[in-house]
């Protein structure tokens, strides 16, 4: 069953640092989420119990865009990098939902069937339900909230809406968008250390990988086409 | 009705073979596991993943998960039948028992009974001769549902474990009990969106529960796609409860749509693993 109180109920995620053979690229994830050098993610003391990892929780990690160092004082900074990554992306789907919006009611759109304005709605309102949480997790650890979408995406983004003359247009962005979103959360399932996050990041994969098939079915295509959800479109 | 059988046909044959791709995937990591599950043959079960199970399954019961919500929305909680059901899901894993393996077992237990459901599903006239959308979907699903089951049966046996070949024994005597009484599509669906939100369910909690990644990126890969076939089953059924079964169609005539059909299929914007069966449910005994 689905809930709106995730985001309410959420206890602080675990701050421990991911395993370096994780294969966490935290310098990537770090450039796309927006987070620029010199910001650091600073741990802070966390509500989950699972502390199975054995790492210290003394440490702490401050990322820059050159890479990423551990220092002492604080917990560990694996997780909420990954929220902070999150709640970018989530940005960058609200924002692009708003402006299909935006060009629907102005009529740029040309004719929008009743049930793509109601998809386009309740998909907003996911992802800034999504974006609530993150930031809600970053606030509750000390963090500042993201508000801006990781540049190189929206760049891409942005060139792509400029070219979307119909619905189907929306329609393949918002696909190409929440198919990023569902394999980045799929993909954090092997880096993120607390449970909260890693329950509330796959809460997250649930509804997106709905919103994927709704919009498959809505292209014409078939909406469940493949047997194993892949990784391949994470930007992690 | 309007189908385009061709192009239909196209689609599967499409989603077939990145299907096959999906499954390579998903199996390049099997002889890592191999190593694990050999490193585990004759040793003692971990007494910390234990640990770590009980605690989780204290954190998800408090949380209203493994069906304690549900059994408390319908009144239920104080009740034996309750009473029995909560004596069931808050029994601690054991110490004796590999808690990853029985995690896959019962996963592929859940796995065995959609694809028993669905099978059952096509036999019946108005699936089997109804609507060609979703009698393609039953097909393939139960297809992928078999694929679902066979992977989490091999990462059981990698890990040392014996392979689950049963139905799940909590929710096969519902089936059966609910297949005679299935006369209409629209009962057939809600009946098999309920066990897609079971393995949904059970296979989010699980993503806290399995201290494995590996197994972990497994049980979040196959939720991606059971939380799809949910989606599309609660539009299908939407559907079929206005009367619009002729909606129902690839491509569909989107225009034609009701409003509803861009929401229905997720009511909310967190999934709660509510409904999740527990570790042991599906356990070969």
């Amino acid at each position: 069953m689905t809930t709106e109180t995730a985001a309410t109920n959420a206890s602080p995620i675990n701050t421990l640092e991911a395993p370096a053979s994780s294969g966490l690229s935290r310098r990537k994830f770090l450039a796309v989420s927006g987070m620029t050098a010199g910001v650091a993610v600073v741990a802070v003391a966390c509500g989950s119990d699972d502390n199975a990892s054995g790492t210290d929780p003394t440490t702490a990690t401050t990322a820059a865009a050159g890479g990423s160092t551990t220092t002492a004082g604080g917990g560990g900074g694996g997780d909420l990098a990954i929220a902070a990554g999150a709640a970018g992306l989530e940005v960058l789907a609200v924002n692009t939902y708003g402006a299909a919006l935006d060009a629907a009611t102005a009529g740029d759109l040309g004719e929008v069937p009743p049930a793509v304005a109601e998809y386009a709605t309740t998909a907003k309102k996911n992802h800034q339900a999504a974006l609530d949480a993150w930031n809600g997790v970053l606030a509750d650890n000390g963090e500042s909230e993201v508000s801006d979408p990781p540049a190189d995406l929206e760049t891409t983004v942005n060139e792509a809406f400029a070219e979307v003359t119909d619905i189907g247009g929306v329609a393949e962005l918002a696909l190409m968008l929440e198919g990023i979103a569902a394999d980045t959360y799929l993909d954090a399932q092997s880096m993120l250390e607390g449970s909260d996050a890693k329950q509330l990041a796959g809460s997250i994969q649930v509804i997106d990988r709905q919103h994927i098939a709704i919009l498959n079915f809505v292209l014409g295509e078939y909406p469940v086409p493949d047997v194993f959800q892949s990784t391949e479109n994470s930007v992690l | 009705m309007s189908v385009d059988d061709r192009g239909l046909r196209e689609l599967i044959s499409e989603s077939q073979d990145l299907q096959s791709d999906a499954l390579r995937d998903a199996r390049a990591n099997a002889s890592a596991v191999q190593e694990i599950g050999a490193s585990r043959r004759g040793q003692k079960p971990d007494l910390d993943k234990t640990r770590h199970v009980n605690s989780e399954r204290r954190r998800l019961l408090r949380n209203g998960g493994f069906g304690v919500s549900a059994l408390a929305a319908r009144g239920l909680l104080g009740s034996a039948f309750g009473a029995a059901v909560l004596n069931i899901v808050a029994r601690p894993a054991g110490a004796q028992e590999d808690v990853d393996v029985m995690i896959l077992q019962t996963a592929a237990s859940l796995e065995n009974l959609a694809v028993a459901t669905y099978e059952a599903a096509l036999t019946l006239p108005f699936i089997k001769n109804g609507n060609e959308v979703v009698k393609a979907f039953a097909m393939t699903t139960m297809e992928q549902h078999a694929e679902h089951g066979a992977s989490f049966n091999s990462q059981a046996a990698d890990l040392g474990g014996e392979r689950q070949t049963e139905a799940n024994p909590k929710y096969t005597p519902i089936v059966e009990e609910a297949k005679p009484g299935l006369d209409s599509p629209l009962k057939v669906v809600d009946l098999a969106a309920t066990l897609e939100e079971v393995a949904t369910d059970t296979y989010l909690a699980n993503l806290s529960l399995v201290q494995d990644a590996e197994t972990r990126t497994l049980f979040g890969s196959v939720m991606g796609v059971e939380a799809q076939h949910l989606a599309v089953l609660r539009a299908v059924k939407a559907l079929l409860e206005a009367d619009a079964a002729d909606l129902i169609a690839l491509p569909p005539d989107v225009a034609a749509l009701p409003a509803a059909a861009g929401s229905v299929a997720f009511p909310e914007p967190f999934e709660e693993p509510d409904m999740a069966s527990p570790p042991e449910e599906g356990a070969v005994q």
